[in-house]
């Protein structure tokens, strides 16, 4: 008696399951999921995306050994220089709030030049910096965030991630003197 | 004629490869590259100057990278000056400003 209950109790998961799968596959063919950029993702599908992505970078980013040098200021210069060529239109730098990558981008790329608590993060330094490189040398899927890694080597990466760390401190002036890749033409008189 | 596509096919992607990998060659981007303002140092409050702050020693080395530049090609060009202007260490940067 008991053994049919677990069975025929089996038999309706069973059933359940491929309904459920069929219902699924149903809307993945039905193409009723508004895939725009412009129309954000319900909040359950936004937090299981958010939460598979920190997660997985969270584990993926969490032996990887950050540099004892990455205060230097040669590595501020390398770094920023980088950052202005390519990272710039999507995270911004001081003085500027908006562009059209970071306005258009879903989701939106964080602001950078902000601090921590301004875009949403609350990691501890050495958590932040292990992301930061792992994000910038692996990209994120469906993000726009590119893999860095296939054209720049790693202490290219640690250069940006340097630079990266100083962005919410500078004023525009500093940016500019930091990031400018030419020889100084005005100097001091 | 097996052999001859296997070639063509193994240095065409070495090629692609290689391209792929000069695409971000920091030269690349000295075409358009824009100079530092260093003349907005000027402007900074010197009180709240660090100078073993990364981002002031950074600064500091763009600015006197560039003023060493014009010295020596001022030098090259006018032939007039024949005293040897010394570039100073980045933590003499304050007393060198005042000199001049």
């Amino acid at each position: 008696m008991v053994a049919k209950k677990i069975l025929s109790c089996s038999k309706c998961l069973l059933i359940a399951a491929v309904l459920t799968m069929l219902g699924g596959l149903a809307f993945l063919y039905s193409g009723l999921y508004p895939m725009g950029a412009d129309v954000p993702h319900n909040s359950l599908t936004f937090w299981a995306l958010e939460t598979l992505r920190e997660n997985s970078v969270a584990r993926a980013a969490d032996d990887i050994e950050v540099p004892q040098d990455l205060q230097s200021s040669n590595r501020l210069l390398a770094g920023g220089a980088d950052y202005n060529d390519m990272c710039v239109g999507c995270h911004l730098k001081p003085g500027k709030k908006q562009s059209d990558f970071s306005l258009g981008l879903y989701p939106a790329p964080p602001n950078l030049s902000l601090n921590d608590d301004e875009h949403g993060s609350h990691e501890g330094e050495l958590s932040a910096q292990q992301r930061q490189f792992w994000i910038i040398k692996h990209g994120i899927k469906a993000s726009g965030m590119p893999a860095w890694g296939s054209g720049h080597d790693d202490e290219r990466i640690w250069n940006m991630v340097a630079f990266i760390n100083k962005l919410p401190d500078l004023s525009p002036d500093q940016y500019q003197i930091l990031t400018a890749r030419g020889e100084n033409s005005t100097g001091h008189h | 004629m097996k052999t001859k596509l296997l070639s063509f096919a193994i240095i065409f992607s070495a090629l692609i490869y290689g391209l792929s990998a000069q695409a971000h060659d920091p030269k690349e981007h000295m075409q358009d590259a824009k100079k530092p303002d260093c003349a907005a140092m000027d402007n900074m409050d010197q009180s709240k100057m660090d100078m073993n702050d990364p981002v002031m020693q950074a600064m500091m080395k763009q600015c006197m990278n560039g003023m060493k530049h014009e010295q020596k090609s001022g030098d090259n060009s006018q032939k007039k000056n024949k005293q040897e202007v010394e570039v100073p260490p980045i933590n003499d940067y304050e007393a060198t400003k005042h000199n001049h």
